[in-house]
């Protein structure tokens, strides 16, 4: 480790932040696993309250068997063996939207796939809800979230990634972009994706029908619900190129043992 | 390098993850934990407040038929056949006055009509227009007794297998005022595929719970020994008792 030399470590992440951050990481795969396999039992997004083609945004399908297409927007591509006609799990390829090895269970469950969704629904909300909670005591929560501050210094920011500028603007423990990022997932996709999946339910849907009218209906609150999927999923995409670029055993370990080396 | 290690360590831990998912998925104590988070569901939002009633112009016309379409064997052809004038609603069980009650019966008594969305478990919904009985109105009519808590619904169709579809609520769910025992679809009498001659309507819990052509009502203290004892044709495939979510 060559970056281990001049100061000495700082204990930078308490326990309750590195656990958290390893069972979301689980949570949200088994999460997104478990989804697609929920989305593959009716693989159209509607924007609207009941089911409508006319106002389809997104449907996987196969119109015959060997065929497998996407259509977004009534645009309609073929994507056989990526999406629509997909590997079963059992050796042999399908008609389903999402092949079985980007779904949890492994192969068609819809019960399954189900099961595995409202478990682990509960795990990463109370896992979310807790660490914003505690870490919002501990006060560590503001280093993480943007302030006002913060936004003249996105673009320099931003212009440093891309090598257009020598220094990044002065900024604390994360830079103006990682405070962004971070205030986007906690405050606005994280509950986005819970409140799009509640409005899901009939049972909440009777207890709080505006909840579900906000989002459009239940079919638009299932493409909300897509789509904050699709949004962590870019996140974590980012989030493992920064770690992978910026000292992947020093992040890793800091995560593990919280213990980080500064540069 | 590093890097290179790390991300292939990352797309090799997802590759390893079919295998573990599968293999966790037909385990039965995993799927037993999982399956606690209904439990937790059924009390935090159990059966509360009303399914949002719809205006007429928000009706499909051509109401996606749910689950099997009609039933294919020759005891429930023959009652089709006759328009179900032979068709009697048999509610019996933990009850002080069984009953067998016709179409016509059925039809004297007091009606309701609701246009609610009816949310399928696959993830699509269509909204419909039924009338019928309120299953409340059937229940005072029979008297369930002290013992009562559920209430069983089976049904005029098999799965081939020679397993007959059922259902079951319990008696708060039953009583809910949009529990229904739906005559009508869309201002026309249910036909076969829909459910005919009787269905029932729970707008707050997804759509395998409003079981089609039902012949008699049970009412139980329990319904652990009904085929597989979960409580339904789709609880024994797996699926969730409490469908509210």
């Amino acid at each position: 480790m060559k970056e281990a030399a001049a100061a000495p470590a700082v204990y930078r992440y308490a326990f309750l932040t590195r656990a958290s951050h390893w069972v979301w990481l689980v949570a949200f795969f088994v999460l997104v696993g478990s989804g697609l396999q929920i989305f593959n039992a009716s693989p159209n997004l509607d924007a609207s309250d009941k089911s409508d083609p006319a106002r389809r945004v997104l449907a996987i399908g196969s119109p015959r068997d060997g065929v497998g297409t996407t259509s977004i927007f009534g645009r309609t591509i073929v994507t056989t063996g990526w999406l629509g006609w997909t590997g079963d799990g059992m050796g042999s390829r399908g008609a389903h939207a999402f092949g079985a090895s980007m779904t949890i269970p492994g192969y068609q469950d819809l019960a399954g796939g189900r099961r595995w969704h409202l478990f682990f629904a509960w795990i990463a909300t109370v896992c979310w809800l807790a660490w914003l909670v505690s870490s919002a005591i501990k006060g560590s929560l503001r280093e993480m979230i943007l302030s006002p501050d913060d936004v003249p210094k996105l673009w320099p920011m931003q212009m440093y990634y891309l090598k257009l500028r020598k220094t990044p603007p002065p900024h604390g423990i994360y830079n103006p972009l990682q405070k962004a990022a971070y205030t986007l997932v906690l405050f606005v996709i994280a509950p986005l994706v819970v409140v799009t999946g509640l409005a899901l339910s009939p049972g909440i849907d009777a207890i709080a029908n505006p909840l579900t009218v906000v989002f459009g209906g239940r079919q638009f609150a299932r493409l909300w619900h897509f789509a904050g999927m699709l949004a962590l999923l870019g996140f974590f995409a980012i989030h493992v190129f920064q770690v992978a670029t910026q000292g992947v055993v020093n992040q890793m370990r800091s995560m593990i043992t919280g213990w980080y080396q500064p540069q | 390098m590093k890097r290179r290690l790390f991300i292939a360590s990352s797309l090799s831990t997802l590759a390893g993850c079919g295998p573990i998912s599968t293999a966790l998925s037909q385990n039965q104590s995993v799927q037993r934990v999982l399956a606690s988070a209904e439990g937790l569901n059924h009390a935090l939002i159990g059966t509360r407040g009303l399914a949002r009633e719809y205006r007429d112009r928000d009706v499909d016309r051509n109401f996606r038929v749910n689950g099997f379409a009609t039933p294919s064997d020759a005891h429930y052809a023959a009652l089709a056949a006759g328009d179900f004038s032979a068709y009697r609603l048999i509610v019996e069980g933990a009850v002080e006055r069984p009953r067998a009650l016709s179409l016509a019966e059925l039809y004297a008594m007091p009606q309701r009509t609701q246009i609610t969305r009816h949310d399928c478990v696959e993830g699509w919904s269509a909204i419909g227009k039924w009338s019928g009985v309120p299953l409340s109105a059937v229940l005072d009519a029979v008297i369930p007794r002290a013992d009562a808590r559920y209430v069983v619904f089976r049904c005029l169709d098999n799965d081939g297998a020679g397993n007959l579809y059922y259902e079951s609520l319990d008696l708060h769910q039953a009583r809910h005022p949009q529990a229904l025992l739906a005559l009508r679809l869309n201002d026309a009498p249910l036909d076969p595929d829909h459910g005919a001659p009787v269905r029932l309507r729970v707008p707050t819990q997804l759509g395998y719970k409003s079981a089609k052509w039902i012949g008699r009502i049970e009412v139980a203290g329990s319904f652990a020994k009904i085929y597989s004892g979960n409580g339904g044709y789709w609880e024994d495939q797996g699926y969730e008792w409490y469908a509210g979510i």
